[in-house]
């Protein structure tokens, strides 16, 4: 028995170190991030080269700090409320459920240190009339009954969901969004959430995964049309579920639209974890000049590493999350291999363009969050962010800060603007007028990822990019369908 | 048979339990039980209880080590799902829950019938394995019948618990919206609650009487020595087999309810690590026991959630409090990126551990620890407790 | 990469037989399950341990690679050498660490265990695999860690075949590991091993240190899982180790079981024979009747089937059941 409390004590103490300095002597290539996650203080407790953290901080904070004018505001205005706001403490809750250490955990920390910063700074500066945002994180792992059972516990305590991570999970949650009348901001780009039947209770954005892969495939037809290749062929392959099959499935609109042949349809046959060197092969088989493959890096590299093995050469392409930085490292056997084949794509402009809004962000995510590497979804992070901050303004101008106020006031918004981080939105028209079909188109830069100049390994070629074929394309319903 | 005491005792905490929905309102008890949010988790537990008395059977009293649990577990969703959900783009039938959930358990025990002569050829570790191979095949499948789950990352809806006697429009009891029930206000999550603690007590009853039969004593000589066994004239063939549909039957009922109390599954849920989960469940609570069962799954449901508060209310005590507690607290949690800790409650890759990997390396380390200390898990400690107090002040 | 390094290939496949490729790249898939196969049947024949955390092994030995070779750049700093010798440096430094890792993990979890059932031994290794995995995912984080090979995705045209230098450099490794395991069970050590997995008891009443064979068992483990996890995480395969690397060793299951949970050499031809049938059901059977994903369940079909004639497999032994 002694003997085996020493061994306890040994387990508890090898497992504490370990944990202890788990990944903290290492540039993490993921974001660290501003606020605190499931603490309670004010998302300015960022900053935290900005000001010693112990004293001034969250006490201080709750107040509105920003002098006169919000008080005046909050004078003027009565305010109504019922779960999340608290005008005494001067605080709005808002929710988030995020893939924090799942799958695409290393994706949305990136959308998640945008998201801080940038509530930090508005906090920073007043907040909401003198309200501060306070953002509560639940970390689902992409697993439906986690989402489902933290929608739950926070219901009763925000008074809109900030982002609600992975469309099958969104999807469980929207008839008690539409039962419980609360807003939720879906961070993924599926048709579907163009569709008015699904999306009541749901602020989407962006350019969906379908007319991303029409416009991009089209986009290469035209290229290789234009070096003189008549009649290119396509070849796709992709994941399961919403992600990879709405993306192949607009593929495939655009190749009919364009009378392209899909020589290889290899949709939703790539599985995480399994060899998938077998479709990689077929690839290479079927001699496609266009290759479009929707998945994540890791799934790429097998699916591109076995075809270009065999001495396959194509134009590569594929969804945005298909892309890492990885690829293109300096230590990637594969970075010339990439740097030749691969045209990427992205829903809103890259952070190395010079725009307003890529100057902002920048600025703020130098001051919040200088250790976050500027990896284009922090990009995401600020557009959600932008959406929410105009829905919580439209309320409290409308004088509702309850649950219900905030969800309509965000469909009655008529124009947000990004500064030229995204496509401006709008959400009032139908899923046609409102359908966002604009992408920018990257090639891979070694160089400048190793340079440091562009930390997602980009370069852009095309700017607010949008085909013909996207651009005539009528929205009826999703390009996949979740039953 | 149980003592008058335990009669009461059991009575008593049943009462309890069942009073939970309207905590608020009774005096001296917790009133976060009755929220929502704990609703759901109490939900949860009695749902998980149900899956893990029937691997309790299974492995525990058995002695057939099974890691296909998640298969059978998904098996009873998806019969529950054709057989219980409107028809759409999917296979559905749309028949009331009398007839889905009685068939969520009915077929898998079939299917577990088949697989059962496999289990008396292979033996041991080896069964192990085998039926490792059954959640794979399971998930291959499920990726497949597109017309019956959804497909894979997609996943679709399943019904409801309205019980019907038909097919007509207004269920004859509504369990998913609220509604008041004997004068009190009752939220649909306290109603699933309650039904579902039903359906627990049900099993528990079924799953406490089995071990006490013929059958139940044929499963522990088989678990003990199978040929000894044998000799005395238990038919190994029959009870293994037995032993498997029954255990296939618990799972099935309980993926069916897992899947409608979630409402959405995607055909991932039913992987390898949820067979993993239940089996860490009955170590943790003590395998062979019905009562180390349900403490087990109690305990593993419950604790992400305490640990969720936990480091909430250690990230409260450094940012508002002074002294030595949040000096401690402090080393333990991280609240900013340069700040450094074991656990980090900043979103996003930082320093430390997040709160769910906390999760993670608690749950491998109480296996370990349960393994090396407690063979016997919470039900040891249990017995410990109880004879301590019976002997008192005598200390054996 | 250079042209010279592309020079090897030529364009146009019409010459390069489908099934050929598809045999060499089973082999090639088939050597990695062969080698986390053996060693987990060392240490299960060895020390009683059904080790569930064989993937954590590959996982955590994959990344001590990278962070030696890349992060600590070791010997790189100190010496200007051919890469390839670099390299191996490289490599061998962290197959001592890892090494070690199996030595200190075998202590502390697996020693109070000794004696304990079967079946409660397996269960702590799942524990185990839990708490690794976890935190070398946290080291990982999202993006892939570099095993800065030497080879890069050099490729050398066979005629009838294309073959990456990385997978004949596998295939060599392998093979010399193979006869580094048959050689050392013929050595001292390892007949004294081999003693110990006949009867624990009467190998200890020989004078055999049973706790020293336990570590050594562990080492060639844990050495092997790394060496897996190093050739699971290299081109064509990956460009570096993922956390998913683990996941190998799923795969790898059938062919231990096929084999014989306590036959190293029914672990290497079962290792082999799952790999090719596996890519062979991924060139030949797409047809949509097999579904999506098909060749991934192959193995583990296969696994049952074989159960079902030999339930301890082709070369495992069977049980002797005494009442």
């Amino acid at each position: 028995m002694k003997f085996k409390f020493k061994c306890l004590a040994m387990v508890v103490a090898l497992t504490l170190i370990a944990a202890a300095c788990g990944g903290d002597d290492e540039v993490e290539p993921t974001a660290t991030t501003a606020a605190p996650a499931i603490t309670s203080a004010p998302a300015t407790t960022a900053a935290p080269q900005e000001e010693p953290m112990d004293e001034e901080e969250p006490m201080d904070d709750e107040e509105p700090m920003d002098d006169e004018e919000p008080m005046d505001d909050e004078m003027d205005v009565m305010i109504a409320t019922d779960i999340g706001v608290d005008l005494d403490a001067g605080v709005i809750t808002v929710g988030m459920l995020s893939d924090l250490t799942g799958p695409f955990g290393g994706l949305v920390g990136l959308v998640v240190a945008g998201v801080n910063a940038y509530w930090a700074d508005v906090n920073e500066g007043g907040g909401i009339h003198g309200l501060q945002v306070e953002l509560v994180y639940r970390d689902t792992v992409y697993s439906v009954d986690n989402h489902v059972q933290f929608y739950e516990e926070l219901k009763d305590e925000v008074v809109v969901f900030g982002h609600s991570t992975g469309s099958p999970h969104t999807v469980a949650i929207r008839e008690d969004l539409e039962a419980d009348g609360i807003l939720a901001i879906p961070l993924t780009w599926y048709s579907g959430w163009s569709d008015p039947a699904l999306n009541a209770n749901l602020l989407s954005h962006g350019t969906p995964y379908c007319l991303e892969a029409m416009n991009m495939v089209s986009y290469l037809h035209d290229v290789l049309v234009a070096q003189g290749v008549d009649s290119p062929t396509m070849a796709v392959a992709s994941f399961p579920g919403d992600y990879g099959l709405d993306s192949t499935e607009g593929a495939k609109l655009g190749a009919a639209a364009l009378g392209m042949d899909v020589v290889y349809d290899g949709s939703g046959t790539l599985i995480p974890g399994q060899d998938n060197a077998p479709i990689g092969n077929a690839i290479a088989q079927s001699g496609a000049d266009i290759v479009w493959v929707t998945a994540n890096a890791a799934t790429f590299t097998e699916v591109y590493g076995a075809a270009i093995s065999q001495g396959f050469e194509a134009l590569w392409s594929g969804a945005a999350p298909t892309w890492s930085p990885a690829l293109v490292a300096p230590d990637s056997p594969i970075k010339d291999a990439v740097a030749r084949d691969f045209y990427g794509s992205i829903y809103f402009s890259p952070i190395i363009e010079n725009n307003p809004g890529t100057e902002f962000l920048r600025e703020l995510m130098g001051k919040y969050a200088p250790e976050v590497p500027l990896i284009d979804y922090v990009v995401e992070g600020f557009v959600e962010a932008m959406i929410l901050h105009e829905a919580l303004n439209v309320a409290y101008e409308n004088g509702d800060l309850t649950q219900g106020g905030v969800l309509a006031a965000a469909k009655s918004i008529e124009n947000i603007d990004f500064r030229g981080l995204a496509p401006s939105e709008s959400y009032v028209g139908g899923p046609n007028e409102r359908l966002q079909r604009q992408i920018w188109i990257t090639r891979p830069d070694p160089d400048a990822l190793a340079a440091g100049t562009s930390p997602t390994g980009i370069r852009v070629i095309e700017r607010a990019f949008t085909h013909q074929i996207a651009a005539d394309y009528v929205f009826e319903e999703a390009c996949y369908k979740l039953s | 048979m149980p003592t008058v005491t335990k009669k009461v005792a059991l009575a008593f905490f049943l009462v309890l339990a069942a009073l939970a929905p309207i905590a608020s309102s009774i005096p001296f008890y917790p009133d976060f039980l009755g929220h929502n949010d704990w609703m759901k988790l109490l939900s949860h537990v009695s749902i998980f209880g149900i899956g893990a008395l029937g691997i309790n059977l299974l492995t525990g009293v058995a002695g057939q080590v099974s890691l296909g649990h998640a298969f059978f577990m998904g098996l009873g969703a998806y019969v529950a799902v054709v057989f219980g959900a409107p028809p759409g783009d999917l296979w559905g039938l749309g028949l009331p829950m009398w007839i889905w959930l009685p068939l969520a358990g009915i077929i898998p025990a079939i299917v577990g019938l088949l697989v059962g002569p496999a289990a008396v050829r292979v033996r041991g570790l080896y069964l192990a394995f085998a039926t490792l191979g059954l959640v794979f095949i399971g998930e291959w499948a499920w990726r497949n019948l597109k017309f019956v789950t959804g497909g894979a990352f997609s996943g679709r809806k399943f019904p409801k618990f309205q019980w019907r006697v038909w097919k007509e429009e207004e269920p004859v009891v509504d369990f998913a919206s609220d509604g008041e029930w004997l004068g009190f206000e009752i939220t649909e999550e306290a109603k699933i609650y309650l039904l579902m603690l039903g359906f627990l007590v049900v099993a528990t009853v079924v799953a406490k009487n089995l071990q006490r039969t013929r059958t139940g004593r044929a499963f522990q000589a088989i678990r003990d020595r199978d040929i000894a066994a044998e000799v005395m004239g238990v038919d190994e063939f029959r009870y293994k087999l037995t032993a498997f549909g029954i255990s296939s039957a618990f799972a099935g009922v309980a993926g069916a309810l897992f899947a409608s109390f979630v409402g959405r599954q995607i055909p991932e849920t039913w992987d390898l690590f949820l067979s993993v989960e239940f089996i860490a469940i009955i170590l943790i609570g003590g395998a062979g026991t019905v009562s180390g069962a349900l403490m087990g799954t109690a305990f593993v449901i419950i604790l992400p959630r305490l640990v969720q508060d936990f480091t909430e209310w250690l990230s409260g005590v450094i940012e508002s409090g002074e002294g030595t507690l949040a000096t401690v607290a402090d080393v333990v949690v991280a609240i900013s990126a340069d700040d450094g800790g074991l656990i980090n409650t900043i979103p996003g890759v930082g320093p430390g551990l997040s709160v769910f990997q906390l999760n993670q390396v608690l749950f491998g380390l109480l296996i370990i620890l349960f393994m090396i200390f407690e063979p016997l898990g919470l039900y040891g400690i249990w017995v410990r407790v109880r004879n301590y107090w019976k002997g008192w002040p005598f200390t054996y | 990469m250079t042209a010279e390094v592309m020079s090897g290939v030529i364009l146009g496949q019409a010459e390069h037989s489908q099934l050929a490729g598809a045999v060499v790249s089973g082999l090639s898939l088939g050597t990695i399950y062969a080698l986390l196969a053996m060693g987990f049947v060392i240490i299960f024949k060895a020390t009683q341990v059904v080790n569930f955390a064989h993937g954590a092994l590959a996982t955590v030995g994959a990344f001590i690679t990278a962070g030696v070779a890349v992060e600590l750049n070791f010997p790189g700093r100190f010496l200007d050498v051919h890469p390839l010798f670099g390299w191996s440096i490289s490599v061998m430094t962290a197959l001592v660490l890892s090494a070690l890792m199996g030595i200190i993990l075998e202590r502390i979890f697996l020693r109070p265990m000794v004696g304990e059932d079967l079946f409660s031994v397996a269960i702590v290794t799942l524990g185990m695999n839990v708490i690794l995995m976890t935190i070398v995912t946290d080291y990982i984080g999202p993006d892939p860690r570099s095993m800065a090979d030497p080879w890069g995705d050099a490729v050398a045209d066979l005629g009838f075949v294309i073959i990456a230098h990385t997978e004949i450099a596998q295939f060599i490794v392998a093979v010399a590991l193979v006869l580094l395991v048959a050689a050392f069970f013929r050595s001292r050590t390892g007949i004294a091993m081999r003693a110990t997995a006949f009867d624990q008891e009467a190998a200890r009443a020989q004078g055999i240190k049973v706790g020293a064979i336990f570590a050594i068992a562990w080492a060639i483990g844990a050495v092997l899982a790394t060496v897996g996890g190093i050739f699971g995480s290299v081109y064509p395969r990956r460009v570096g180790v993922y956390s998913d690397t683990a996941l190998l060793v799923f795969r790898a299951f059938p062919a231990i079981i096929l084999g014989g949970l306590d036959s190293v050499v029914g672990a290497v031809i079962g290792g082999l024979s799952v790999g090719v049938a596996e890519a062979l059901a991924g060139s030949y059977l797409n047809h949509p009747w097999f579904g999506t994903g098909f060749s991934g369940i192959v193995p583990y079909l296969l696994m049952v089937g074989v159960l079902f004639i030999r339930p301890y497999g082709i070369f495992g032994t069977e049980e002797i059941r005494r009442v």
